[in-house]
């Protein structure tokens, strides 16, 4: 295992300003576009404009979870253990949970407006939440006592099999009876039903949301870091302050 | 060298604190994987009524007739009728078609023409629904003044997807 003590001024590079200003003005076109500038759809009227978070944060989500288990394996294959690869994985978990909140929660109000209800035990929610909730519980794990090492070896276990959820809720439509409705970006035929200004700014709403990701999981590791400096330097002044009790 | 953690004055020992974040975590945990049973519990529950398209009632297994049933299918055009009583339909799938009442409104965005689901057993002739769900389709299209014009059977199929 290796320990990192660096020390840290700040939580903000260059590459961080940037993608918070890309983040700014994509999701600033995503809000614009999908209240204003976007048609209503034909059947459903104005509620598909939640699609524009939906989608995105969905999406996000899921690439928040590949990149923890990702990160995991990293941590388990490498060499030097480096603990980097996890607080990149907790880090991405941490926002991942964010993202599938924000997609359960507008699913359930897009659902309320064209199902006509609120929830439904179908796959694909069932799924989600399930997935939701694993992650929920990969982070307690991380909570749990123990070294950083203990802490980074039994969270990178739970992160390899959590990913494998991914693909169920994925195919949840297409494997079982489902409420929900089809891919329609990623549908199997490569048939994409969608007017071109929607399809433009669901685009841009996962862009922007991706970066927006990108941003918030760059500063959660830095803090991360910083804490695990902190611990160590901790550790080293509260021996040294024995040590010297001792002594004297 | 004695390097054993230092008490208090009354030999308590110090920094209890980082125990009390970690039960914190344990409570977290528990109730984590309780949620997720209940979850699972209840995905398992509603799965007890079938699932069946129009067409596989009373072929399928599981689509018998004399029980609970979660009915697929798509408004007919020009079948809808409410009134106080409550809402019927016709809901057609493949070329077979059930009567369908619901004791109330099914709100979303229920229409002629639109897929749904209706939970409820078959009494007689007609699916008596206690629950409608509305499916929408994976299309995405613009909402067209020019297409008031279009033809009611064009304009079911743009609702059905």
């Amino acid at each position: 295992m290796s320990t990192e003590t660096q020390t840290y001024k700040g939580v903000g590079t260059p590459t961080t300003r940037m993608y918070g200003l890309m983040a700014v003005v994509a999701l600033g076109w995503v809000l614009l576009g999908g209240l204003f500038f976007t048609p209503e759809d034909a059947v459903q009227g104005d509620a598909v404009r939640i699609m524009y978070v939906h989608v995105p944060t969905a999406w996000v989500a899921y690439l928040a979870f590949i990149v923890t288990g990702i990160a995991s394996a990293c941590w388990l294959i490498g060499k030097k253990h480096s603990m980097g690869f996890d607080r990149v994985a907790g880090a991405s978990a941490e926002v991942g949970v964010l993202f599938m909140a924000m997609t359960l929660l507008s699913g359930s109000l897009w659902g309320r407006i064209t199902w006509g209800t609120f929830w439904v035990w179908d796959p694909r929610l069932t799924t989600t939440a399930f997935l939701f909730v694993t992650y929920l519980g990969y982070l307690a794990v991380r909570g749990l006592g123990g070294t950083a090492e203990q802490r980074a070896r039994r969270s990178s276990v739970i992160a390899l099999l959590a990913v494998l959820e991914i693909p169920l809720v994925h195919f949840s439509v297409v494997l079982w009876r489902s409420l929900h409705q089809r891919a329609t970006v990623l549908s199997p035929d490569g048939d994409i039903k969608m007017d071109g200004l929607m399809l433009f700014t669901l685009l841009f709403g996962v862009f922007g949301f991706t970066v927006l990701f990108a941003w918030l999981v760059s500063h959660r590791q830095r803090i991360k870091a910083m804490q695990d400096a902190q611990q160590v330097t901790a550790l080293d002044a509260a021996v040294t302050e024995r040590l010297n009790e001792v002594q004297a | 060298m004695d390097l054993t953690p230092r008490t208090s004055s009354d030999n308590a020992p110090l920094a209890p604190r980082k125990h009390n974040r970690k039960w914190k975590y344990v409570v977290m945990l528990v109730v984590v994987v309780s949620t997720g049973g209940f979850i699972v519990s209840r995905f398992l529950t509603s799965a007890i009524d079938f699932y069946c398209n129009v067409d596989e009632i009373g072929k399928r297994e599981g689509c018998e007739p004399n029980r609970r049933l979660r009915v697929q299918g798509t408004v007919e055009q020009d079948s809808l009728k409410s009134d106080a009583g409550g809402t019927t339909f016709v809901l057609i799938f493949n070329n077979q078609s059930v009567d369908v009442r619901y004791n109330g409104d099914p709100g979303g965005i229920f229409q002629e023409c639109i897929p749904v689901v209706a939970h409820g057993q078959l009494v007689g002739d007609t699916f008596e629904a206690n629950r409608i769900e509305v499916k929408h389709s994976n299309t995405y299209a613009e909402a067209n003044p020019d297409r008031l014009a279009q033809s009611k059977a064009e304009k079911c199929s743009l609702l059905a997807g």
